[in-house]
């Protein structure tokens, strides 16, 4: 239909697959990106329409790029519930209150999910460590290094 | 509270002071809280058993034990022991010798907790925070990173490898925040 041979086109969808994906990953600027594509010659409107490409997709290609990288599995969901134990076979009359928790995590599409228990004391400390964990991106220290990352 | 057969069977075999004068009795009480509280083999090299006959000394040391944690079960009291060490022809002497070992040894309820089966247990967490930089797919990343790892311990084997994941911030705080609504309803619920 377009009256181009396979082998073109083929070289055609490589190549500007090539030019989003580079583009996207290091995040050009729009003026770097025309520069770049200003050596290969081709008319205003085309360049114009090139940017605009890049400009559209390049976060979505960035967030696919984003799942290449290596990682562990990733929170995605807790469900959690509270038990009372009364008995069990080796002892009686028992009120021992138990927090079960069911944690959904991702890896590579799939879903997991473990099942987890812990006593109200280890519940606790759990919450003030995480606390203080998401605390830490406030301090002065972490700040800093952000601002001056970027 | 009630023994088993092979149980009763062991208890008269220690009750009777030909089988067991009174120093290997004695002996073989502390041998059998030892192996259940402390070390399984605990205790049974005393000097005082080694005159007992080994299926003897299997047998009563069982039985023992079994009197032990069915005590501790039932969360039975002096007199319930007692009674049922009577029935297996034991004297009050002996009877008074195991009742006072038991209650030295409060540790046997805290025995009897740890025994059965349960979810993988969490002991403890540890964080990492990281800010990513970059990656060979992915150039200016720019975003913090918690890894959390969750020490976990299996009530049968006693080790586990821990439970390690990723979150963002938000996700973090969708975690901590679900942790938090967990302990308020636990309050709450303590105090009903």
């Amino acid at each position: 239909k377009l009256g181009v041979g396979v082998d073109a086109i083929q070289h055609g969808v490589e190549g500007l697959t090539y030019l989003l994906t580079e583009s996207s990953k290091l995040l050009i600027s729009e003026i770097d990106f025309q520069d770049s594509i200003h050596v290969l010659g081709f008319s205003d409107e085309l360049n114009k329409l090139l940017l605009q490409l890049y400009l559209d997709n390049r976060k979505e290609i960035r967030s696919i790029l984003s799942e290449l990288a290596p990682k562990l599995p990733s929170y995605h969901s807790l469900e959690w519930r509270l038990d009372v134990q009364l008995a069990s076979r080796s002892l009686r009359q028992q009120i021992k209150p138990a927090v079960t928790l069911k944690l959904h995590l991702n890896q590579n599409e799939d879903q997991t999910a473990q099942v987890l228990q812990t006593d109200p004391s280890t519940l606790l400390h759990l919450i003030q460590q995480l606390e203080q964990a998401l605390g830490e991106m406030k301090t002065n220290h972490c700040r800093r290094i952000v601002r001056n990352m970027k | 509270m009630e023994l088993s057969a092979f149980a009763r069977g062991g208890w008269r075999l220690l009750g009777d002071p030909g089988r067991f004068p009174r120093r290997p009795y004695a002996a073989l009480l502390r041998a059998a809280f030892r192996s259940l509280l402390d070390h399984p083999r605990a205790g049974l090299d005393d000097p005082d058993l080694k005159d007992i006959d080994p299926t003897v000394l299997k047998h009563c040391h069982a039985a023992a034990a079994m009197c032990i944690l069915e005590a501790g079960k039932q969360k039975a009291d002096v007199s319930a022991i007692s009674t049922c060490l009577e029935d297996c022809k034991l004297d009050k002497e002996r009877i008074e010798q195991f009742c006072t070992e038991y209650q030295c040894r409060e540790l046997v309820t805290v025995l009897s907790f740890s025994i059965g089966r349960s979810p993988l247990h969490i002991t403890d967490v540890s964080w990492r925070l990281e800010y990513q930089i970059k990656s060979n797919q992915l150039h200016k990343t720019y975003q913090p990173s918690y890894l959390v790892t969750l020490n976990v311990e299996n009530s049968d084997s006693g080790s586990h490898p821990d439970v390690s994941f990723s979150c963002t911030m938000e996700q973090l705080q969708d975690l901590v925040g679900k942790l938090k609504d967990a302990a308020k309803s636990l309050e709450r619920g303590s105090q009903m």
